[in-house]
């Protein structure tokens, strides 16, 4: 058994089985969504499932040397098809150029498999094309659609998939892992809940950039309780300088999404399995000064800054909305 | 893998496969070309996934040596770089050589150049042919049966099945229709073959465009195998590999009316001009309609006529009329490109009414037949 198979058996039991079960009755679906946090494996079972399907060897488990195998790892198997956002999104284009593909036999297999990455950034004209492509499945046409957002796609294709749901991993789990390798209590228990993926985990927990981000979001969180009319100027000095691009302000909000969640969760009576564990006195203070509706609040409109981002907004207007929104709210305990 | 060989004998056969490799493709092996030297010879191939083209270089050609090989194997080059260099290289001999882990060394006169291929096993396999299963036809008649069916084939991509011309063979008989629902192209020709087999296959129309452009002229027989993923062509040291489409050709038979009502005997090149006269006013318009009306025994008028622009008409001199009266509209467009392909300077069109479609065939020939549908016209 590889070690591939091992790994994803272990993070994601339900998953594999309900692949395998299909592999083996023979009662391959036409299409899958795959859907889950990021870092949960979707990509490598996906592809594992492609392996899976032409893989030359007998059996279910593909062998990971024939040909097939080692060309699906390379990119390079004529009839495995990966779609990536090109930019932002997933242009029409990319969806005609597969379905002009998809119209033509295989090179070689007798089975044709497309794997869309990131399938909830597909703009609007691209979804239906799809659509319109997967209710009229050709035969031995495998689709393999990957999200972390499966809301946000059109539901009229998700009832065409078959769901397999990708569990998050315990972000004890990882944070454990992570103390091991030495990583400050702090930055594991934060790194753990923004990521799945221990790669990425421990390159957060050990960067230099990402503690100094994680205090100035702590600084601006202060300076809003204590001093709201200072938080555009804390803003002006620190935050627009360190986080410079759109992925750095959005993880600087998904940090202080995290912060207000501690709050949320401290205000219901959990003080367990803190984002923030060194902030609970803190915390534990403002809670008393602010009321649960209010804190909701605040997260509705950490999440609507977030959409925004995504929709191309300018970071530094979003970030002062965001900051007066936040202000609106704590002025009125 | 190491050998030497000629430089322009070779770079004649970069220049043939390179025809098959697109810059845009989506699989990184596929913008290399991939080289075999065997006991036989050097085989090149190229290859977007849709059409794949080899080309094979015998060790000796008439008494002429053009390969020396000294050891066999693989090796997958960038294929931009490599025509490239093999083009501007200084003396009439090559030499290639595969040293270590796919870095390549080519050398000729004085110049040296050394380009990291990719590994040859990771290019997609071409279907093993086996012998037996092939039908003949001469080249020139090959490229007459593409030329007089893959214009009708259908631009958009809304039906992708009507992208492809529909090849059957039965019983020796091979016929080839293309159509986009509004006209239809069909040809007939026998082809030559030793056993008793049916098929039915859609190749794309683009692939035989391509498959056009690389056949010289000639009378030599190019050999024809069908499998289940792709169709064959195999040329004089020259092999095109195509896929099919998918799924299954609508049944045309019943399109093609068998009565008629009226029929016309015209002069082809007559015709053709007249139509082209009166599609000059036609073409501003909508649909690029014309119209064609029988006035007299023995003549037909071509008319279009464009409120915003103006109009034309034009009388054409008729060889024979039968049966009755007709006006009709249609386009001009699929009517000229129908008339270019037909054989022949006579040609008879056969009406069976004004919103039926109608068909053109060459006068004492029922190989090929062309089939337009008209336009209505208020």
């Amino acid at each position: 058994m590889s070690d591939i198979w091992k790994d994803l058996n272990e993070l994601q039991p339900i998953v594999l089985k309900m692949i395998m079960n299909g592999l083996a009755k023979g009662r391959v679906a036409h299409a899958y969504l795959l859907e889950g946090d990021p870092g949960t494996g979707k990509k490598q079972t996906a592809l594992y499932f492609a392996k899976s399907l032409l893989c030359e060897e007998e059996g279910i488990m593909p062998c990971n040397e024939c040909s097939n195998c080692r060309r699906i790892d390379s990119g390079n198997h004529p009839d495995v098809h990966i779609v990536e956002p090109d930019g932002l999104s997933i242009k029409k284009q990319q969806i005609v150029f597969l379905q002009q593909e998809f119209s033509k036999t295989a090179v070689e297999a007798n089975r044709k498999i497309y794997i869309i990455n990131h399938a909830d950034k597909m703009t609007a004209s691209a979804a239906n094309s799809l659509l319109k492509f997967l209710e009229e499945p050709a035969a031995d046409t495998v689709a393999l659609l990957l999200t972390e957002q499966a809301q946000r796609m059109l539901p009229t294709i998700i009832s065409r998939c078959q769901l397999l749901s990708f569990k998050p991993l315990p972000p004890d789990l990882l944070k454990n892992k992570l103390i091991e390798k030495e990583v400050s209590l702090p930055m594991a228990a934060l790194v753990s809940r923004l990521t799945n993926n221990f790669d990425e985990a421990f390159r957060l927990g050990t960067e230099e950039w990402f503690a100094q981000s994680r205090k100035i979001v702590l600084k601006l969180y202060e300076v809003l309780l204590k001093n709201p009319l200072e938080a555009m100027v804390k803003l002006q000095e620190d935050f627009n300088g360190h986080f410079k691009d759109k992925q750095q302000v959005s993880l600087a909000l998904d940090l202080l999404l995290l912060l207000f969640k501690d709050l949320l969760s401290i205000q219901t009576g959990n003080e367990q399995g803190l984002a923030y564990p060194d902030q609970l006195a803190l915390l534990k203070n403002t809670a008393l000064h602010s009321s649960i509706v209010n804190t909701t609040e605040q997260i509705t409109a950490i999440l609507e800054a977030k959409r925004k981002l995504d929709a191309n907004m300018n970071p530094q207007l979003l970030m002062e909305q965001l900051v007066l929104k936040l202000q609106g709210g704590a002025s009125f305990v | 893998m190491k050998f030497s060989i000629q430089k322009d004998r070779f770079a004649q056969s970069v220049q043939d496969v390179l025809k098959a490799i697109s810059s845009r493709t989506t699989i990184p092996i596929l913008t290399g070309i991939k080289i075999d030297a065997t006991e036989e010879g050097i085989k090149l191939t190229g290859s977007d996934s849709d059409i794949s083209i080899e080309s094979f270089i015998p060790q000796e050609e008439e008494g002429k040596v053009l390969v020396d090989i000294q050891q066999t194997g693989s090796i997958v080059l960038n294929a931009r770089f490599f025509n490239e260099i093999v083009k501007k290289l200084p003396s009439e001999k090559a030499e290639i050589e595969v040293i270590s882990s796919f870095q390549t060394v080519i050398r000729s006169g004085q110049a040296e150049f050394s380009l990291n291929g990719l590994d040859p096993d990771e290019y997609p396999h071409l279907p093993q042919i086996e012998e037996g299963e092939v039908f003949k036809l001469p080249t020139d008649l090959l490229k007459a049966l593409i030329r007089q069916t893959v214009f009708a084939v259908s631009a958009s991509e809304t039906r992708p099945i009507l992208t492809g011309v529909n090849w059957k063979i039965e019983e020796g008989q091979l016929v080839c229709i293309a159509t986009d629902s509004h006209r239809l192209a069909w040809r007939k020709a026998a082809v030559e073959t030793d056993f008793n087999a049916e098929y039915n296959v859609v190749i794309p129309g683009k692939s035989l465009n391509e498959l056009s452009k690389i056949l010289d002229d000639s009378q030599e027989p190019v050999e024809i195998v069908i499998t289940d993923n792709q169709v064959l062509f195999r040329a004089k040291h020259l092999l095109f590999y195509s896929r099919l489409l998918e799924g299954n050709y609508p049944d045309t038979s019943r399109l093609i009316p068998t009565d008629s009502k009226t029929k016309l005997e015209l002069n082809t090149k007559e015709f053709l001009q007249a139509i082209d006269r009166a599609s000059l006013l036609a073409r501003e318009g909508r649909n690029n309609v014309v119209k064609l009306s029988m006035i007299d025994e023995n003549l037909i008028e071509i008319s279009s006529n464009s409120p915003e622009i103006g109009k034309v008409t034009e009388q054409v001199r008729s060889r024979e009329i039968e049966g009755e009266e007709i006006k009709i509209s249609f386009s001009a467009k699929y009517m000229m490109d129908a008339l270019k392909v037909l054989e022949g300077t006579e040609i008879n069109i056969q009406f069976t009414g004004a919103m039926r479609p109608f068909v053109i065939r060459p006068e004492n020939d029922d190989s090929i037949l062309q089939l337009i549908l008209p336009v209505r016209t208020y």
